[in-house]
């Protein structure tokens, strides 16, 4: 296991179109045309960005049972910066250098704005430990995202193939092929192959064989 | 006027601990000739199975006897036989609003709601798929109710992937519904 020191590169960056960052059956995350990016860089190499502008967050954290579906679909708007480590060569193609204006649009008087907030979330990111090592993140193998909450704490999305991780405030929604794990409210569902155990809130436990 | 069976069933209680003396008696006398005639292996446990069954057994009678007297009155109509209301898990601790009763009711009361929860009774679908089963409602009409029955919680929207799942709660209610008509179609035919 290792851990590298990350580097935020200076130049501010910005969405020249709407771009989709992350697509599964499960989910997606976007971002709108304008919204600006700085590069996040691990021991020389491009690892991810953190992105600040608009865009959505879509995950499916819904169990189907025998006894009717668990969960909801979390639907968030992405107005808030936001850290994403993975692929970063096809988002490169679709950013460019931002002007001053496009700074100010966001709220920000000079680069230096974007890069503080941007420092920010990667100190409250890397420093948790939560990456030991971005290599296994890297390439078209897999996806990580944090983003802030109102409790000004992380959630983070981890994908890599079929798996999926969710972990919010109020939740956590585990996903690989056949087998998901939601817990969300108190309640707590396991499904393996179209069979599923669900944990209620009273302890009262259903299997369904 | 209510006559409590307490004096009755000292009675009987009294009549048991008899017969189980006579049975302790005759238990005895089986042990001794089986002894006496020296089949096989016998092992005589004695009193400590006779004590072990004498304490069951009154035990058992004490539990009938407590259960009896809180529950079976004997008035001019008969028999009276009350059993404790056995509440459902969590009802005391949930307070059910009148207007969210009235929301879900208001929910599953059209026709096509119904139908739309009969269909996802066999599995997620999507729009179009419901569309074909009620095709003599436009697709606005059918996205409104989708949006009633997801309002109530009856019916939850993967956003993703655009399918509709029936929930937990959207079962039950309309198992409930079905079970309420049919109740009331057989009391109306008698």
């Amino acid at each position: 296991m290792t851990r590298e020191n990350y580097e935020l590169d200076g130049t501010i960056l910005k969405a020249t179109e709407d771009v989709r960052l992350w697509q599964t059956e499960k989910g997606v995350v976007e971002i709108n045309e304008n919204t600006l990016a700085t590069l996040i860089t691990l021991g020389d190499q491009r690892r991810g960005y953190v992105f600040h502008g608009h865009g959505k967050l879509l995950v499916d954290a819904i169990v189907e049972t025998e006894q009717g579906a668990i969960g909801r679909s979390i639907e968030k708007e992405l107005s808030e910066p936001f850290l994403m480590l993975g692929e970063t060569e096809e988002i490169q193609k679709r950013l460019t250098k931002a002007s001053e204006e496009e700074l100010a649009k966001m709220g920000y008087e000079q680069q230096k704005g974007f890069i503080d907030r941007a420092e920010d979330l990667c100190n409250q990111f890397f420093k948790k430990g939560r990456v030991h090592d971005t290599r296994l993140f890297n390439g078209d193998r897999g996806f990580i995202f944090a983003f802030q909450n109102e409790a000004n704490k992380l959630d983070v999305l981890v994908s890599k193939g079929s798996k999926l991780v969710y972990k919010a405030m109020d939740m956590v929604f585990v996903s690989n092929k056949n087998k998901v794990l939601l817990k969300s409210q108190g309640e707590v569902v396991c499904k393996n192959n179209g069979k599923s155990v669900i944990i209620k809130k009273d302890k009262s436990i259903i299997i369904n064989k | 006027m209510r006559i409590k069976l307490s004096e009755d069933l000292d009675e009987e209680m009294k009549k048991l601990k008899e017969e189980l003396a006579n049975l302790k008696e005759q238990l005895g006398n089986v042990m001794e000739r089986e002894r006496k005639r020296g089949r096989g292996i016998y092992i005589d446990i004695g009193n400590r199975v006779h004590d072990y069954i004498e304490d069951v057994m009154e035990g058992v009678a004490e539990g009938i006897h407590g259960e009896l007297e809180k529950s079976v009155f004997i008035g001019p109509r008969g028999v009276r036989i009350l059993r404790e209301k056995q509440p459902y898990r969590g009802e005391d601790k949930v307070e059910v609003s009148l207007p969210k009763t009235a929301e879900v009711m208001s929910a599953l009361g059209h026709e096509h709601r119904l139908r739309i929860l009969n269909e996802l009774m066999s599995g997620g679908k999507y729009i179009n798929e419901l569309q074909e089963k009620l095709s003599e409602i436009t697709t606005s009409t059918l996205s409104s109710h989708l949006n009633i029955l997801e309002e109530a919680g009856l019916v939850v929207q993967e956003k993703v992937r655009g399918r509709y799942l029936i929930t937990i709660p959207g079962r039950t209610a309309y198992k409930m519904a079905r079970r309420v008509t049919r109740f009331l179609e057989r009391r109306n035919q008698k």
